[in-house]
């Protein structure tokens, strides 16, 4: 803490475009931290040495000539030679996504392609290095998967009578413009929701899509610090701070945007009971 | 009245030298028309303006409105794709299917040991070998590159900086095995050194030496092979490495004004060379700043060059250039959306009066181009030549207010910045310094803040994304050539004349330590004798030393 990380930016190979490298060491530095450069034209055996001798905490490498698939994993190769495999590598350039895997199995933390923010660069080496927020427990299960139906009522009996599965309670949520039915299903429960009105975001969705499922819910632990967590790592918010919902629960939504076009809602609810 | 009679006579030169340039090249109508019918001139003017000075006619010092007397009426541009891919054999494959397809003209890539002077074997090259372009370690590469196409014919375009001198002796030797004399060969090396250092990285040796060999390239050339274009003054990298339009024709000129010193100083007379100097300018995406990017550099060129260098030669105030579109203005996402991009971006070049162009293909953020991308690249091109009359009239954005004020302010702009070079000591010192490099690197970040901030809108990248994003096809270079070409390179080191092969690079080694001596024949003999471009670069690292940076 307060010590300032240090980043060595490097050009492995005979590539001499460095844009992308000097505008990301400027960015970085900017960021706080201190960078340095190697310049163009080094072999993987010099970039390691140089990440050794200036005793950085994390190695950023820059390609475009296609030559990643050879020259990252010489560089990892290098550090581990020399004992210095605890310092992480990461990377970008020009890198079709199909290397990624490649390259991540062979040792490269984390590679950023043509079109990535600096900011979520310099936030992702910041939580590499000096993590801000505790690590973060995964999710502990599916909360319930949200359906968006035209009338609940209509709704209702193929999951009562044909699955026979047990309904708990319907009840309306104001706040929302919806009425919801839960359906419990094992440790989880299906959740139908109806529009109340016309301004309901359950009413666009089934003007837009019609009737399916609208969304899944996590169930989370301390909800506001993991989006806070979700922020750092470039992840897109609905809500940036938790809101109530149902059941004394606190709730916020991912956009569907960083998340496959799936919309996901995080919900923690108070010790005693949850939704369980 | 004075001014308009000056006009009119200026006028009836210009009609004049029309007519001998028809004889010459026929312009491809009788008649040029509008799809309504409606008849096109060849020029448009305001009889008010004062076109003497600052426009003059098409043909005419200070050549804003092109450097030819008809333009486009009479030929289109040259267009001119860049390809080069893993072996010269498959080059040579993708080269004569796009001669089929009507391109006019060859573009070489290298890949990056070509370029650097590392052969396909040295340590350096791993990795990289035929990943960016064509690897070409001996004249037998070259060979195969050339294999069926006829040089006296087809007028071929190197990317080649460094070790220039090498490729084009490779290139003049090939001719010679054609029976083609050199003076009937034509094409361009870039050969262009002041911008590796500035922003493309492909450097071997010092600013001095490497001065050295250009100006053996000139004086050579000027002596035995006339019709090539010595070097192609480069803005495009300048630019790709985040320049602004300004300072990309701001530093190309003062470039292009060190090698006109540098070879004056070598005791060559100005029209000696000066004609056969061409640039290469990128073309990026604000429509109208391009044309008069373009059109301004061409003012400043005819002017330093007539006033400055008291060049008498005509031909030697021409800016003649080559376009390229801007690779960095492309992006991985919504790759089909950079064919759009691309339009406009070709379409500024035509309407800057551009020699020839280059169309980037849609998949170059992610790759190499395939075949497929490539051929909508020569397309769009051959769209705006053929299907939108843009090229009936000769420089038809003149007269547009913006566009004339565009262009003289930049080019008061582009003299402010020569100016501050001068004042640095020229463009060696000012490279020397990092100078143009700063200036560069302050641009491009706050491009990319601009694009963060969302100041600029980057349509698929910072709005208008799309949630998937479908890979296209992508080419991808056979990981096996590296060591197909090593193989072929040591080939031929068993089976050549060494002892030949020792000799000539003895007699370049020697004649590099006379700073007054010109390499270029020691360089032709050692490629003769299947001297590699390693080797023989690897002998001038001896006496030049290499350039580390600033």
């Amino acid at each position: 803490m307060g010590k300032k990380i240090r980043v060595l930016v490097a050009k492995p190979g005979l590539d001499g475009h460095d844009r992308g490298a000097l505008v990301i060491s400027q960015a970085l530095r900017d960021h706080g931290m201190e960078v340095i450069y190697t310049g163009l034209r080094q072999s993987p055996l010099q970039i390691a040495q140089a990440a050794i001798q200036e005793d950085v905490d994390v190695i950023g490498l820059s390609s475009l000539s296609g030559a990643h698939k050879t020259l990252f994993p010489k560089v990892i190769e290098e550090l581990e030679k020399r004992n210095a495999s605890d310092i992480p590598v990461v990377g970008g350039g020009v890198i079709p996504s199909e290397d990624i895997p490649y390259l991540l199995e062979k040792g490269v933390k984390k590679i950023f392609t043509s079109g990535s923010s600096t900011d979520l660069l310099a936030n992702y080496i910041q939580e590499l290095i000096d993590p801000k927020t505790e690590p973060i427990t995964p999710p502990k299960k599916v909360a319930h998967i949200g359906i968006a139906v035209e009338s609940i009522d209509h709704s209702i009996p193929f999951y009562t009578d044909s699955l026979g599965l047990p309904l708990e309670a319907v009840e309306e949520v104001e706040s929302e413009g919806v009425k919801v039915a839960f359906i419990k299903i094992g440790e989880t429960r299906f959740e139908l929701l109806e529009p109340l009105n016309e301004e309901s975001p359950i009413r666009k969705f089934l003007n837009k899509n019609g009737e399916g499922i609208h969304h899944v819910a996590l169930e989370v632990d301390d909800i506001q610090s993991r989006i806070e967590y979700l922020k750092t790592s470039g992840i897109q918010l609905i809500n940036d701070k938790a809101k109530p919902g149902a059941h004394n629960s606190k709730v916020a939504f991912i956009h569907p945007k960083a998340a496959g076009r799936v919309l996901f809602e995080l919900c923690e609810y108070p010790e005693e009971g949850g939704e369980a | 009245m004075k001014q308009y009679e000056q006009d009119s006579t200026a006028k009836e030169r210009w009609e004049k030298s029309v007519s001998k340039a028809i004889e010459r090249f026929p312009e491809r109508k009788q008649t040029f028309t509008t799809s309504s019918g409606i008849e096109v001139e060849r020029l448009y003017e305001s009889k008010e303006a004062d076109t003497s000075e600052t426009l003059g006619y098409p043909g005419e010092y200070p050549y804003t409105r092109g450097i030819q007397p008809t333009m486009y009426r009479s030929r289109f541009w040259t267009m001119r794709q860049y390809a080069g891919f893993g072996s010269a054999k498959e080059t040579n494959k993708r080269f004569r299917y796009l001669l089929e397809q009507g391109q006019t003209g060859l573009s070489v890539a290298f890949d990056l040991p070509t370029q650097i002077g590392y052969d396909s074997d040295d340590a350096m090259s791993e990795g990289e070998v035929g990943k960016v372009g064509v690897a070409i370690d001996t004249l037998q590469d070259m060979e195969h590159l050339l294999d069926g196409i006829p040089l006296d014919k087809v007028s071929t375009s190197m990317t080649i900086n460094a070790p220039a001198s090498v490729l084009l002796c490779m290139y003049l030797a090939v001719g010679e095995k054609q029976g083609v004399p050199f003076e009937k060969i034509t094409g361009t090396i870039q050969n262009d050194i002041l911008k590796e250092y500035i922003a493309r990285g492909t450097y071997i040796f010092p600013p001095k030496p490497s001065m050295r060999l250009i100006t053996n390239i000139f004086e050579f050339c000027n002596q035995h092979v006339p019709k090539f274009n010595t070097i192609s003054i480069s803005g495009y990298h300048i630019r790709e490495a985040g320049s602004n339009a300004v300072q990309e024709a701001a530093f190309t000129i003062a470039n292009g004004m060190a090698y006109v010193d540098a070879a004056i100083e070598s005791g060559l007379e100005v029209d000696d060379f000066a004609p056969r100097l061409a640039f290469f300018f990128n073309a990026h995406n604000n429509f109208f700043e391009e044309v008069a990017k373009f059109r301004a550099a061409r003012r400043i060129w005819a002017k330093i060059m007539r006033e400055h260098y008291g060049a008498n030669n005509p031909k030697s105030w021409k800016l003649r250039f080559h376009t390229q579109t801007g690779g960095s203005t492309l992006t991985a996402q919504q790759p089909d959306n950079n064919i759009v991009r691309v339009t406009l971006q070709a379409l500024a070049a035509v309407m800057g009066g551009t020699q020839s162009l280059h169309t980037n293909s849609r998949d170059e953020a992610l790759s190499l181009p395939t075949e497929d991308s490539a051929r909508i690249a020569l397309r769009t091109q051959q769209i705006i030549a053929h299907e939108s009359g843009v090229a009936d009239t000769i420089d038809p954005l003149a007269g547009s207010y913006y566009v004339e004020k565009l262009t003289d302010e930049i080019e008061s702009q582009v003299n402010r910045y020569l100016e501050r070079i001068k004042e640095i000591g020229g463009a060696v010192q000012a490279v020397e310094e990092g100078y143009m490099q700063r200036e560069i690197q302050q641009n491009a970040y706050e491009i990319q803040k601009n694009i963060e901030s969302q100041d600029e809108i980057i349509v698929g990248l910072n709005k208008f994304e799309l949630e998937e994003e479908v890979e296209p096809d992508l080419l991808r270079v056979d990981e096996t050539l590296e060591k197909e070409q090593i193989d072929t390179l040591q080939a031929i080191r068993n089976k050549r004349d060494n002892e030949k092969v020792k000799e000539a690079l003895t007699a370049l080694k020697e004649t590099a330590k006379d700073e007054k001596a010109n390499l270029m024949p020691y360089i032709l003999d050692a490629v003769r004798a299947y001297a590699s471009v390693g080797e023989i670069c690897n002998v001038l690292r001896e006496e030049f030393g290499e350039y580390t940076g600033v």
